[in-house]
């Protein structure tokens, strides 16, 4: 897959309004522009921050469009396990899912009239189709490194760590330095170690 | 001031589409803005309201889109580099003064920043507002990346300074949300200088005599404009294909990855439309005589498809216009498979769509009002008190997601302001069920307000309650007159609501906090009885706002003592996003409970505790 610094790659990623979703994906954008790659980000919000699914992108190497559709992501970052299961028809096939396993139950499975798919279905599901994926306990993570939301960074990071994409983490990691607010920036390179050490 | 937007020439940022439009208009000079927030140009207004402070410009939240561009309008008269942004539909509230505006132009310059919605994702319609630079007559430039709209809006901007005409710059939702590599340019020292004022009322006053002869001069200026875009480096082509294809906005995005995608590079001549009307005409016949045919990728109406064929047959070109149809519909945005579907048509080439995955059917997470909006506090008062015998007119902000059940409280919906005045048409032909109206804080200024004035004029016969939550919530807690004048700070002056009704003339009116449910139901009781205009205004900050600008927090949160019947009854009526089910057990998310206590209230199963801390 995709590892020269040319390649055009799109990355999808998903999750639940509130949740920090679209501070990762610019900080992901900001640090692709600083890696000198080609970058476009886009994302779908408004509503969404009431509770909504938010949608992002980050496509770099050339492309012009900030949108990616059905069977188009390289990379889908769910950074919810029901949004990942529910953005499955964008990734390419071959495609490569990283996932967080800490669900957010919806307003329906909340009042009882809808059941939350099950999680091991979800994984096998995504296993179905992706051709690698990793999944793991997101909001665990940015509970241990100091901020539920950094949950989110520590699955950026195993994307970076993976050697699957351009990104390295040490770039992650002086992105983080320059563009998050300094209280900010321990806790979210603590949640970049511990989202390495999970893949 | 220190923030990247203020950045020196040469600077690199990575910016949002609407941030871009702000460093464009830093960089040509700009003196004055106003605007009225809609998603998804709020991030314009934002912008320029978070930078105000580095004293190029004056910058204010007006009160509607019609006002905003008066008073940007009316700067622009006076001689300052102006500019305004809206959401589409807010340029129809603006469309009177826009309509004359470019008869009697406007001296110092005015830029119209118009954020269009192709697939309604905040919006209640996908107007294409190219139509707007057509019906007003003024050139229109279309952006399709962060660095365009950052130079289209300098270069608008500058034009409109140059020919005192307004200008259009139309964006759409990704756009607007889009973040792309922006290059710097030189900022100027501070705002272009005020022009010296010339008293000309032939000119700026346009009664009959005087609209005639600029309705001319318009005319004339269209025709410099239409030169100015045969030239334009934005309108540019390529290729010697047999086969042409022209996109303008975002879809020259979804071209050139569909190209690139497919190497159709060698095979086409492409057009892409930048500086969108008025059309570069020469331009656009020479291009149709080398192609045989012409494929138009353009989202929503088929307007320069239309156009194209009228150049067509008025010069007598052969070629074959290939415009909407197949995957190109007027409905929605389009995407790179869409516009690969299509090119591939044209190259009569095989189409192979991508094998995607089947879409599982999931629990959906539709927009919901927050764990404590006072919203959903009055709205479960309401329905206890109204249930479905009542017809409830709505309007646009948080509250319009009432519609949803179990609160249902919306009925109907127009357009911003409309609830209090539809009401009124209702509550006059129907007699059956009484007409309750719902209108927020920022939508009573906007336009509600003169529904108001209309209802007690015309001694109409309903109940409108004013939601105040103290903001513009649904757009990101913009400035309005309602809010404290502690957030207002010392540039705007607060006002009043419970004055301002009672000074119209309502006799009738009831003020309640949302979170006393006794109180809620005690005053719809009052209020239910009789005719005539009622007016309760519901008072209770936003919940997302009094925490973070107020600073407010409530010191409890509530907790189920006793799980039966009563509890899931109140989870099942009043949803709080914060109760969670599992059979016929309720629980409360600390974590997401405001501490409103509604459901205290409500159910006696459930009690307060004190908040622990959480999230260490």
């Amino acid at each position: 897959m995709a590892n020269a610094n040319n390649q055009r790659l799109r990355i999808y990623m998903t999750g639940v309004g509130g949740q920090g979703t679209l501070t990762a994906t610019n900080l992901l954008a900001r640090v692709a522009l600083e890696m000198g790659l080609e970058v476009t980000a886009g994302e779908i919000h408004g509503m969404a921050q009431r509770g909504g699914v938010v949608e992002s992108t980050v496509l770099i190497g050339g492309w012009q469009s900030p949108v990616i559709s059905h069977g188009e992501a390289d990379i889908l970052l769910g950074f919810e396990p029901m949004e990942t299961l529910r953005g499955l028809p964008y990734l390419a096939p071959k495609g490569i899912v990283f996932s967080s396993l800490d669900s957010t139950p919806s307003p329906g499975v909340s009042a009882g009239r809808e059941k939350y798919p099950d999680l091991g279905m979800i994984q096998e599901k995504v296993k179905a189709v992706a051709s690698r994926s990793w999944f793991m306990h997101c909001r665990e993570m940015g509970r241990e490194a100091g901020s539920l939301q950094s949950g989110n960074i520590s699955l950026l990071a195993a994307m970076c760590a993976s050697g699957v994409t351009p990104f390295t983490a040490d770039a992650l990691r002086d992105g983080i330095r320059k563009f998050m607010a300094p209280k900010l920036v321990d806790s979210n390179l603590k949640a970049v170690d511990l989202g390495i050490a999970a893949i | 001031m220190n923030h990247p937007l203020l950045g020196k020439e040469g600077e690199r940022h990575l910016l949002l589409g609407n941030e871009a439009i702000v460093r464009g208009a830093l960089e040509a000079g700009i003196g004055m803005v106003a605007c009225y927030p809609g998603t998804p140009s709020s991030e314009i207004p934002d912008t320029f309201y978070r930078l105000r402070e580095c004293g190029r410009y004056v910058m204010e939240f007006s009160t509607n889109e019609k006002v905003a561009f008066e008073v940007a309008a009316g700067a622009a008269h006076g001689g300052a580099l102006a500019l305004t942004a809206m959401k589409h539909v807010g340029l129809n509230v603006a469309a009177d003064p826009l309509l004359t505006s470019t008869y009697v132009g406007v001296p110092g310059g005015l830029l119209v920043v118009s954020a269009d919605d192709p697939g309604c994702h905040s919006s209640q319609n996908e107007q294409d507002n190219r139509r707007y630079a057509r019906f007003a007559q003024m050139p229109c430039f279309e952006p399709a990346s962060a660095q365009e709209a950052k130079e289209m809006a300098k270069e608008a901007l500058l034009l409109s300074r140059e020919s005192e005409q307004p200008v259009l710059l139309r964006t759409t939702t990704r756009v607007n949300h889009l973040r792309g590599r922006v290059d710097f340019g030189p900022l100027p020292d501070g705002p272009l200088p005020v022009k010296p004022y010339k008293k000309e009322p032939t000119r700026f006053v346009p009664v009959p005599g005087v609209a005639k002869v600029r309705h001319r001069a318009l005319a004339k200026a269209m025709d410099s404009f239409r030169e100015m875009s045969e030239k334009s480096g934005w309108n540019t082509v390529r290729g010697n294909g047999k086969a042409g294809v022209i996109a303008s906005g975002i879809s020259r995005c979804y071209l050139n990855d569909a190209i690139a995608q497919g190497g159709y590079e060698n095979e086409l001549t492409v057009f892409e439309l930048g500086f969108s009307f008025p059309l570069p005409e020469k331009k656009l016949c020479d291009f149709m005589r080398k192609v045989d045919k012409l494929l138009v990728i353009e989202e929503l109406e088929p307007i320069l498809e239309t156009e194209l064929r009228a150049l067509a047959q008025q010069h007598g070109i052969q070629v074959e216009i290939i415009g909407k149809g197949g995957p190109l519909t007027i409905f929605g945005e389009y995407d790179t498979p869409k516009v690969s579907e299509a090119l591939a048509s044209l190259l009569g080439k095989p189409f192979q769509p991508v094998p995607v995955n089947k879409p599982e059917e999931l629990p959906q997470r539709p927009p919901n009002l927050c764990a404590g909006c006072a919203h959903r506090a009055f709205y479960y008062a309401v329905r206890k008190t109204f249930g479905d015998d009542a017809i409830y007119a709505s309007d646009i902000g948080c509250y319009t997601l009432g519609m949803a059940p179990p609160l249902r409280t919306a009925d109907y919906l127009f357009c911003m302001g409309a609830s209090v005045s539809s009401g009124s048409g209702t509550s006059r032909v129907r007699k059956d069920l009484p007409v309750v109206s719902f209108v927020g804080d920022s939508t009573f200024f906007h336009t509600g307000i003169n529904g108001l004035i209309n209802a007690v004029f015309n001694k109409h016969n309903q109940i409108i309650v004013i939601l105040d939550n103290g903001t513009t919530a649904m757009t990101g807690h913009q400035p309005n007159p309602g809010m404290d004048q502690d957030v207002l700070g010392s540039t705007a002056n607060h006002l009043d609501i419970e004055s301002i009704v009672r000074a119209l003339g309502v006799t009738r009116f009831a003020k309640v906090k949302p979170y006393n449910l006794k109180a809620s139901l005690r005053v719809l009781e009052e209020m239910k009885e009789g005719e005539g205009v009622r007016v309760i205004l519901a008072e209770e900050p936003c919940v997302l706002y009094a925490r973070r600008t107020l600073k407010k927090a409530r010191p409890q949160v509530a907790y189920v003592a006793e799980q039966g019947a009563s509890a899931t009854a109140c989870a099942q009526e009043f949803a709080c996003p914060a109760f969670s089910r599992d059979g016929d057990t309720v629980s409360v998310d600390d974590s997401l409970c405001a501490g409103c206590m509604l459901c205290m209230q409500i159910s006696d199963s459930f009690k307060a505790r004190k908040k622990e801390a959480v999230n260490g």
